[in-house]
């Protein structure tokens, strides 16, 4: 029924190269460049979709993966309805790593209930043939720290791409549900971001 | 306070365009040649007699002397003149404002009318008098809304302040200019934030250039929206036509290793002998000896034998032979375009001292000039005339790299001489200008119609220079687009959040600092409105600018007043001026080695190493 457009912040995170900004790009314009700069910083596009006939804009923010631009991208995390947390099926280290990204969004969103924020995982690069980290790996890891949704993509052929962009879409939706029972249904939904409100410490 | 700000937000008193062509029959009114005036509301009467009288002196003049007329006096208003055809500019500043930066204002107006306009006759047939007024004013207030009053004495661009940027985020910006050019029709581009330079690939000059589309655009979106909710990400991708100078775009086509070939002439240029510095004692042993930086000093031979600039320019300026000439003009015409500014400065000369006269040279004249400089500037009159002789193919006149040899002899043959006339009310000074004024005024005839695409994502704006099909082929379009679109969001979510930079604790010092390779300015004196605490600065400044820009020798200068002193330094690439504030200066009047002022050199050197700004 609801024609409402909402806007919907989705993070991507993972080591430098694993392909965050191609998944980004294949998602939004469909393209997809081999000879991409590393990205410093931050970048983001915005993408306008339907979920479960609910319209949404989602936009999506690209960060730099290397060590080195940490301090440029750390701010940007607060305010994220969901983390799409990204490592490359060829590269274990990446894999390994993921916790370190969980542990320093959580801590720089200032998330609240981290037990209760959405984030997905992605497995990139299924289009190459040697693979480092298996899928029972992937998904071992996913059940244990959370029961989050995977993915296996691969952004030079679009495998799963928008699949796992709707179903970060839908985690935030229903995430935000809950919420919204708890208020009185008749008003305006000013605090749907009331974490980053929410004092530290 | 007031009487401060006051000659600040009146910067220039008086702009005409006047067309000659009009005004042919003794019956025609003066006002018929009038394309444009500012300030529009001066009354008609007023309007006639400035064009007709200045128009006249500058005419009469010219033709008495067969050079041009760069500047006119009239009263206590400083006009820089440029004449091309029947057109007639005139440019009027307070006297107070150093002379080249008046011609440096005239210049850039013109040349930003042709860059959006292309050639002045050709847009006055195909617009109306009134669209193109309304350009002018545009340029002209986009001119004159510098950033500070040393904005406006350098006119320098606006750039980003630094000190507060990540490095990386230039990194960046860089990229993102990069990225574009990998579609072979994008030529090169700058970005800005804020109405401010943040990277740019462009000479300064074309980049002045970009930028008032830019704003233009922002202030008609302003207008339009209203205010933007924040929050909201709007985008906007324009283009606009634009003409180039046939060296811009050379020097905009040719790829990097040759644009490094033509930087390297600078380089070689540096290699030649360097100035001596004559004023060694005032940084580097704060001694007893008096003022050695005197500008007066005799130092005339010296200053024939070892200024690079000028020796290049002599030389250019006295082929004789159009061969030789065409023949430099193919290894470096790219920057014949684009003249360090401490280059475009030489031309200018010294002038202050010789307020009050009315005095013309001429080469038919026989007698020695009123001075050595004078002397020099008759010998760049006749090169002009050389080249004005040789119209329309006045690109392959230039030539500023070339061997320097035998400028003294050139000099002491030439028979150009000076007379001097006086008179009480005005001062006529002839085109010391080689160029790059005329160099570009010849070739608006031949200007190339170029594309300006500009994307614009909030505060953040990316300027491309494209060519003109770049519009028709969609698929270059939406390569640039996408290729750089998340770069800059990204890049104006990073900038937004950088907070401005903390004000200095006041008191300290004030300093400046200007590039004049890349024609930018670093100071801690902020903001339009300059309080008295600053206002001897700037004006020091403003005169040390135009003695160093005058006296091509002059390294270091003091200038210093009962309260206080202002050391300036400069080298090929910079120039800086520096104040020492509070602390009971010590000045007895006579130079000797207890006087505060003696120290400021060693102080600049340590204060403004914080800034950046190396003068060891």
């Amino acid at each position: 029924m609801t024609t409402k457009t909402s806007l919907l912040k989705v993070i991507l995170l993972g080591d430098g190269g694993v392909g965050k900004s191609s998944i980004m790009n294949r998602y939004v314009t469909n393209k997809f460049d081999a000879h991409l700069f590393h990205t410093i910083g931050v970048e983001f596009l915005n993408k306008d979709l339907e979920v479960d006939s609910r319209q949404v804009t989602l936009q999506i923010w690209d960060t730099a993966g290397q060590e080195r631009f940490r301090s440029l991208r750390t701010p940007f995390y607060r305010g994220s309805d969901c983390c799409l947390l990204t490592f490359s099926v060829d590269d274990h280290q990446s894999f390994l790593n993921l916790g370190n990204w969980k542990k320093e969004f959580i801590y720089y969103a200032d998330v609240k209930e981290p037990e209760k924020f959405p984030f997905v995982v992605l497995g990139n690069k299924v289009d190459v043939t040697e693979r480092q980290v298996s899928t029972e790996e992937a998904r071992q890891w996913c059940q244990e720290n959370g029961d989050y949704p995977y993915y296996e993509t691969s952004a030079k052929d679009a495998t799963n791409v928008a699949v796992a962009f709707e179903e970060a879409v839908r985690r935030v939706l229903a995430a935000e549900e809950r919420t919204v029972h708890l208020i009185p249904t008749d008003t305006v939904k000013l605090h749907r971001k009331p974490r980053s409100a929410a004092a530290c410490c | 306070m007031a009487e401060l700000i006051l000659p600040d937000s009146r910067r220039c008193h008086y702009f005409f365009l006047y067309d000659g062509s009009k005004v042919r029959g003794e019956d025609d009114p003066t006002r018929k040649g009038i394309c444009y005036f500012y300030p529009e509301e001066t009354p008609l009467d007023k309007q006639d007699l400035l064009c007709s009288q200045l128009a006249g002196v500058g005419r009469c003049v010219s033709e008495l002397s067969s050079s041009q007329v760069s500047t006119l006096r009239l009263r206590r208003c400083k006009f820089a003149i440029r004449m091309k055809d029947d057109f007639f500019w005139a440019l009027g500043c307070s006297v107070d404002t150093p002379t080249v930066s008046v011609c440096e204002l005239l210049h850039q107006l013109i040349n930003l009318f042709c860059f959006y306009n292309g050639p002045v006759r050709m847009s006055y047939e195909l617009n109306s008098r009134e669209t193109l007024a309304a350009r002018w004013t545009c340029f002209l207030s986009h001119l004159l809304s510098a950033q500070s009053p040393l904005h406006y004495i350098f006119s320098c661009l606006r750039t980003m302040d630094l000190t507060n940027v990540d490095p990386l985020l230039l990194l960046k910006a860089a990229l993102i200019l990069q990225a574009c050019q990998r579609c072979p029709l994008v030529l090169a581009g700058c970005i800005i934030f804020k109405g401010r330079v943040v990277s740019t690939q462009l000479s300064p000059e074309l980049t002045m250039k970009v930028m008032v589309h830019e704003r233009e655009m922002y202030n008609k979106a302003q207008r339009t929206n209203g205010t933007s909710a924040p929050g909201s990400f709007g985008c906007a991708v324009s283009s606009t036509g634009v003409f180039l100078t046939p060296p811009e775009l050379q020097h905009l086509r040719s790829p990097p290793v040759n644009k490094d070939s033509s930087s390297h002439s600078s380089s070689q240029k540096d290699a030649l002998p360097r100035r001596s510095r004559l004023s060694r004692t005032l940084s580097d042993t704060p001694s007893s000896e008096p003022e050695p930086s005197d500008p007066t000093s005799p130092h005339s031979s010296q200053k024939l034998s070892v200024h690079p600039h000028w020796s290049e320019l002599d030389n250019s300026v006295f082929s004789p032979t159009p061969t030789q000439s065409a023949a430099g003009s193919t290894t470096c015409s790219p920057r014949a375009q684009r003249p360090s500014s401490s280059q475009r400065r030489n031309s200018h000369k010294a002038e202050e001292e010789t307020l009050h006269k009315f005095y013309y040279q001429s080469f038919h004249d026989s007698t020695r000039g009123v001075s050595q400089i004078e002397g020099e500037e008759s010998s760049t009159c006749e090169g002009n005339l050389h080249l004005n002789g040789g119209d329309g193919a006045c690109e392959t006149e230039f030539d500023f790299s070339g061997p320097s040899a035998n400028v003294k002899t050139v000099s002491g043959d030439n028979e150009a001489c000076c007379r001097s006339t006086k008179d009480h009310m005005t001062e006529v000074k002839h085109l010391t200008l080689p160029h790059p004024h005329t160099l570009e005024s010849n070739e608006q005839s031949s200007l190339i119609a170029m594309t300006l695409y500009v994307h614009r994502v909030n505060s953040l704006v990316l300027a491309l220079l494209v060519e003109p099909h770049f519009l028709n082929d969609t698929a270059s379009i939406e390569e640039v687009y996408h290729s750089s679109l998340a770069s800059l969001n990204g890049l104006e979510a990073h900038l937004h959040t950088i907070s401005p930079a903390a004000p200095e604790p006041a008191g300290q010092y004030l300093f400046a600092h200007y590039d004049c390779i890349q024609n930018t300015l670093t100071t801690n004196v902020s903001g339009r409105a300059v309080g008295a605490l600053e206002h001897p600065f700037v004006r020091a400044t403003s005169l040390l600018h135009s003695h160093f820009c005058s006296t091509e020798t002059l390294q270091e200068a003091i200038i210093r007043s009962a309260g206080t002193a202002v050391y300036g330094t400069r080298n090929v690439a910079q120039e800086t001026f520096f104040q020492q504030l509070g602390g009971p200066p010590r000045n007895s009047g006579i130079p000797n080695h207890q006087d505060s002022a003696f120290s400021l050199p060693s102080k600049a050197r340590h204060r403004l190493l914080k800034h950046g700004v190396n003068l060891l």
